[in-house]
Parts: structure tokens; C-alpha cells; sequence
């Protein structure tokens, strides 16, 4: 029950990068297509969720002060076995995913869930866990990505769904487009946010949640903040 | 000091572990990435200068040594007969090395056709090297080739004068590779 | 010259943040106030330039001999991290000024992505080192710029009135996105 649990709240209730702003970086650069998104998305869920088991497993060998080292090794080795079976298995699309293929290996998400969830938690929770918020991850890459595709090149998945006039906005599909289609996003997710709030009468706690999604950086503050306790024990 | 030598043990153990399992990923993964690599950089390439291919160039590939190195030549068939060849070789740029996919006839040893692999030339102006108006030029002229700016058949791309002779260098670096190579290719090929 | 056209490149045309989609946790995290971004920046410069260096050295020097290129993504990190627990500890005991000004932001830039950003990007290029570390450089100058031209806007924005669910990170991101918007008119001035 509890797993089921920990893996619903990535799709949803935690949904990142739309409710828990981590991450930013591919979800910016990778999403100018659908597919792109739901690609990147897949390279997540395989290192998110192995990468929350194996130290999820190790939690308990690991000396405190060098975990974040330990859970950078751990990720770092998993982002390059993506690397080698991108290559050999989806070479185009290692390609156009170019150097944010190596990257996830400093997408916050990756350490974040790790640090803050993984190293206190069973395996299988963790791994309940990173496969939900991977699957949440994808499923909100693949959204934005279809989205930009849509109004930017009048595609989806590559298939034309536009009407045959349509003019393609093809700001859409490059970088401002992609800030103001995250913000637009995020606006619509706290305004849903404030609906069901106010419905259940809990104003205050939504407010506070909101001023904590603003630090974008939360989950890096939390690495952050974990590599500096490590280093000054 | 315990828990500094705990610490060492992990963290060389954990190194070590994924050091291991990685190299022997890398292993399994090599000769499929190569194909992969070579299906998606060289494969264009040779289908722009070969249209009417009718096999499979990067499955019947083969290695020859030549110049104490190794170079991959593309085979092509049309009617079942070997028609030509296409090999890879590269020269200095601007931006850095013009690699460049060279086919030739088999039948009187002239350019097919280039195609450009990897270039890092400047965007929009000696990447247009890569252009049709540029590599239209080489089909049917017989190597070496010159820039017309020094008194050969091939017009330079305007204010691109070094990507250019990049380009001119690679595909008559190709072609004294092949000169040398045809027998070897002929042998390899001749059913 | 072109040391100046690699600088106009990578602050303007290529903005790290506004065109290459890099270090965009801080760039929304830490553009509260102009002090804090400042701060960031500065560390930001340091760490990328050092590292820039450091990760092209170990790419020469160790990675390409042993041909372990594949391992780049790990080593690179590990340098990183180690890197930046070094210049922490380094500017605790000799630069305690400085320490006092930057100290704080050290530990979050080993998840800056602008920092392997910038390291995996000078090998893909094929940079020599210098051109590597003032490319380094430049382009964490564009991060600096970017982030203080948004700490200035979002200080003055605090004193206007937004709709509820606006405030924060939307508006942070869709005036980014404005900003990205104007960047692009630096286009075709130097590529």
C-alpha cells in the first residue's frame, strides 16, 4: 500500500518539474519536440529509479561523510551506462539530445530524490519512488514537448496535426518559447493549486507551498547543504 | 581514523565496481555503437553520393591498410556488379578537420560524388562546403582536383577559401588512397 | 580578434542561460537580490575557469591515451566535486575575504549544470586549452550578466502587484524568457 503510495505522489501530488521545480535544465533544452521530452524522460526513469535502489541497498555501508560523494559515483556510472546504450541502441536520438545526455547526471532530481529520499528509505519504496518521479518527469517533458511541437512546427511525434494553413510560431521551438511555456505551466499548476485549496479551506498551507516552489533550487539547496555538513564534520 | 579508512575502502570499492561493470558494458556495446555511429554520421553521406545503391554499403564493409592506416571503403552495387566505391579521409579546415565521404566509379576510376561527414567549419559560410552549389561540382572530374583559384576545376566557396581547400585536400587525400587501394578492393570484392 | 568574437559569441549570441538552456537553477534560485547574484556570479566565474581547465587537462592527458573517452561524463563530475571542495578549503585559510563573499555558493555549483556544461562542450568543440579556458570564461561572464540584469528586474518587480498565482517562479521564467527573446537580437553578430 505504502509503495504504491510513494509511487503515485511523483505523478501527481509531487509531479516534477511542474510541483517540485527541479530539474529545469532539460526540461528547458530537450523539450523542443515530443519526442525529445518523452526520450529524455526514459533516460531519467532508468537512472532515477536504479540509481534510488542501488543506494537505497548501500544506504547503510555508506559513511555519512562521503555519501554525496558515494551518490555521485553511483549516478555518474549510470548516466554513462545511458550513454552507451543510447548509442547503440537510439544513436539518432543520443544525437539530438546532445549534451544533456551526460547532464543528467547534475539534474537535481537525481541527488535530490537520492539524498532526500533513497538514504532513509527501503528498496523498495526507493525504487516505488524514483520510477514515479520519473514516469512524472517524462509524462510532464513529453507534455511540454507536445505543446511546443504543436504551435512551433505544427507537428506531433512528427505527424502533421495542424490544419493545413497554420502558420507555425516558430519562437515556440526555440529558447524564449520554452521560458514562457514553463512559466505559463507553472501559473496554470498553482492557480489549480489555490482552486483546491480553497475548496478544502487550507489557504495557508498552499501558500507556503507555493514560496517553497520559488526556490528553484530547493533540491540542489538540499545537496548543497548535505555536501557542506559532509565537509565540515 | 577507522572511519577514515572505512571511507577510503567504500568509496576505491564502489569506484572499482562501476569501473568494472562499465568497461565491460563499454565491451558488449562497442562493435553495435561503431554500426550505429557509422549508419547515422557515414550512411547519409553515402546515400547522397550513391542515389542508386542497391545493397547495404555499411554491411559489406571491409578495412584496408594503407599508409600504416586503417581505412573503411564502402562498397556499391547496382545490377549485382560492384559500380564504385566510397572511403572517408579528411583534411585541415578552419574551424578543424573536413571530413569528407569520397565515392568514386569503378569503371574509370572519377569522382561519384562528396559528401560531407563531420565538419566544424563557420556556420553559413565555409559550412557551405557542404552545399549542393559546392559539392556538385567534383562528380565526373578525375582526381587530384584543384580550386580554380590556383588554376583548377572546382570554384571555391566565396570567403571560405580554407574550408574549401579542406574540402579539395580531403578528397584528393581519398583519392591517393584509393589509387593505391583499387587492386585490394577489386580482389576483395571480385566474386 | 577572434579572442574578442569568441567573447561576443559566448556572452551574447550563445548566452549560456538565455540560449544554451544551462545553469538554470541558479539562474532562477539566485536572482533575488543583485548581492546574492553577484555572489554567485563571482563564484560561478571561478569555478568554471578552474574547472575548465582541470577537466581538459585530465581529458588530454588521461582520458584520450587510455582511451577510456566514455568514462568522460563520470570523471569529469568527480573532478568537479573534488574541485570545488578544494577551492572551498583553499579560500577558508588563504583568501578568508573572499571566502566570506562566495563561500556560501561553492557547494551548490557541483550541481550547476553550466559547469560540466561547459567542460563537456569545450571537448565536443575541440578546443586547445586556452581558447577552452576563455571560453570558460566569457561564457560564465554571460551567466553573471544574466543573472544581474534578472536580479535587477525581479528587485523592482517586488513592489508590484501580481496575480497570486504569477508570482515566484512563473513570472521568473517567463521574463527569462522575455530576456532570451531579446538576446536573440544579438544574432549574426559573431558566431
Amino acid at each position: 500500500m505504502s509503495v504504491l503510495k510513494e509511487f503515485t505522489k511523483g505523478l501527481w501530488k509531487e509531479l516534477p518539474p511542474f510541483r517540485l521545480v527541479l530539474g529545469l535544465c532539460p526540461t528547458l533544452a530537450v523539450t523542443n519536440s515530443a519526442e525529445n521530452g518523452l526520450g529524455m524522460g526514459a533516460a531519467v526513469v532508468f537512472v532515477l529509479t536504479l540509481s534510488n535502489m542501488i543506494i537505497s541497498m548501500v544506504r547503510h555501508i555508506i559513511p555519512a561523510k562521503v555519501r554525496i560523494a558515494c551518490f555521485i559515483v553511483i549516478a555518474a556510472s549510470l548516466v554513462v551506462a545511458v550513454e552507451l546504450l543510447m548509442q547503440a541502441y537510439a544513436y539518432p536520438l543520443y544525437q539530438r539530445l546532445g549534451i544533456f545526455v551526460p547532464l543528467i547526471v547534475v539534474n537535481c532530481i537525481i541527488l535530490g530524490r537520492a539524498e532526500a529520499f533513497a538514504a532513509k528509505n527501503g528498496v523498495a519504496a526507493s525504487a516505488a519512488d524514483g520510477l514515479g518521479m520519473g514516469l512524472g518527469f517524462t509524462m510532464s517533458l513529453t507534455f511540454l514537448g507536445s505543446i511546443r511541437e504543436i504551435l512551433g512546427n505544427g507537428t506531433w511525434f512528427g505527424m502533421a496535426v495542424m490544419p493545413e494553413g497554420y502558420e507555425p510560431l516558430r519562437i515556440m521551438v526555440q529558447a524564449p518559447g520554452a521560458f514562457i511555456c514553463l512559466g505559463l505551466i507553472l501559473a496554470g499548476m498553482n492557480m489549480l493549486a489555490f482552486r483546491q485549496a480553497r475548496r478544502k479551506g487550507e489557504q495557508a498551507e498552499a501558500l507556503a507551498r507555493q514560496q517553497q516552489g520559488c526556490g528553484a533550487c530547493g533540491g540542489c539547496a538540499a545537496c548543497g547543504a548535505g555536501a557542506r555538513d559532509a565537509q565540515a564534520q | 581514523m577507522r572511519d577514515m579508512l572505512r571511507m577510503i575502502v567504500v568509496l576505491s570499492m564502489l569506484c572499482g565496481l562501476s569501473g568494472f561493470a562499465l568497461s565491460y558494458l563499454k565491451m558488449i556495446t562497442a562493435p553495435r555503437i561503431e554500426e550505429q555511429v557509422l549508419a547515422n554520421v557515414q550512411g547519409p553521406a553515402i546515400k547522397r553520393v550513391f542515389p542508386y545503391a542497391e545493397n547495404d554499403p555499411i554491411g559489406e564493409r571491409r578495412r584496408f591498410e594503407a599508409d600504416g592506416r586503417s581505412f573503411i571503403v564502402f562498397p556499391v552495387r547496382s545490377g549485382g556488379a560492384l559500380v564504385g566505391v566510397a572511403l572517408e579521409h579528411g583534411s585541415k579546415g578552419y574551424g578543424g578537420d573536413v571530413n569528407i565521404m569520397v565515392g568514386f566509379n569503378i569503371a574509370d576510376d572519377t569522382l561519384a560524388g562528396i559528401g560531407a561527414t563531420t565538419l566544424k567549419e563557420t556556420p553559413g559560410l565555409g559550412m557551405r562546403i557542404a552545399e549542393p552549389a559546392f559539392t556538385g561540382q567534383f562528380p565526373g572530374q578525375k582526381a587530384p582536383v584543384g580550386l580554380s583559384s590556383g588554376g583548377g576545376v572546382i570554384d571555391g566557396v566565396s570567403g571560405a577559401t580554407i574550408s574549401s581547400a579542406g574540402a579539395v585536400g580531403a578528397v584528393n587525400n581519398a583519392a591517393a588512397v584509393y589509387a593505391r587501394l583499387k587492386k585490394d578492393i577489386l580482389a576483395a570484392w571480385a566474386q | 580578434m577572434e579572442i574578442f568574437q569568441l567573447f561576443i559569441a559566448a556572452v551574447f549570441v550563445n548566452n549560456i542561460v538565455l540560449a544554451q538552456y544551462l545553469g538554470n537553477c541558479p539562474y532562477l534560485g539566485c536572482s533575488k537580490e543583485r548581492g546574492v547574484a553577484l555572489g554567485m556570479g563571482g563564484a560561478v566565474i571561478f569555478v568554471i575557469v578552474v574547472s575548465t581547465f582541470f577537466t581538459w587537462i585530465m581529458q588530454k592527458c588521461v582520458l584520450d591515451p587510455l582511451g577510456l573517452g566514455y568514462l568522460q561524463t563520470i570523471v569529469f563530475i568527480v573532478v568537479i566535486a573534488a574541485l570545488v571542495q578544494f577551492v572551498e578549503m583553499f579560500l577558508k585559510k588563504m583568501l578568508p575575504p573572499l571566502y566570506a563573499a562566495l563561500g556560501i555558493f561553492l557547494p551548490l555549483i557541483t550541481t550547476n549544470c553550466a559547469v560540466m556544461g561547459v567542460a563537456i562542450l569545450v571537448q565536443r568543440e575541440e578546443y586547445d586549452l586556452l581558447t577552452s579556458v576563455l571560453y570558460g570564461l566569457a561564457s560564465s561572464m554571460g551567466f553573471t550578466l544574466a543573472l544581474l540584469l534578472m536580479a535587477g528586474i525581479r528587485e523592482r518587480l517586488d513592489t508590484c502587484r501580481l496575480p497570486k498565482a504569477m508570482a515566484g517562479t512563473p513570472i521568473a521564467l517567463i521574463m527569462a524568457g522575455l530576456m532570451s527573446l531579446a538576446f536573440m537580437g544579438f544574432k549574426g553578430m559573431a558566431n
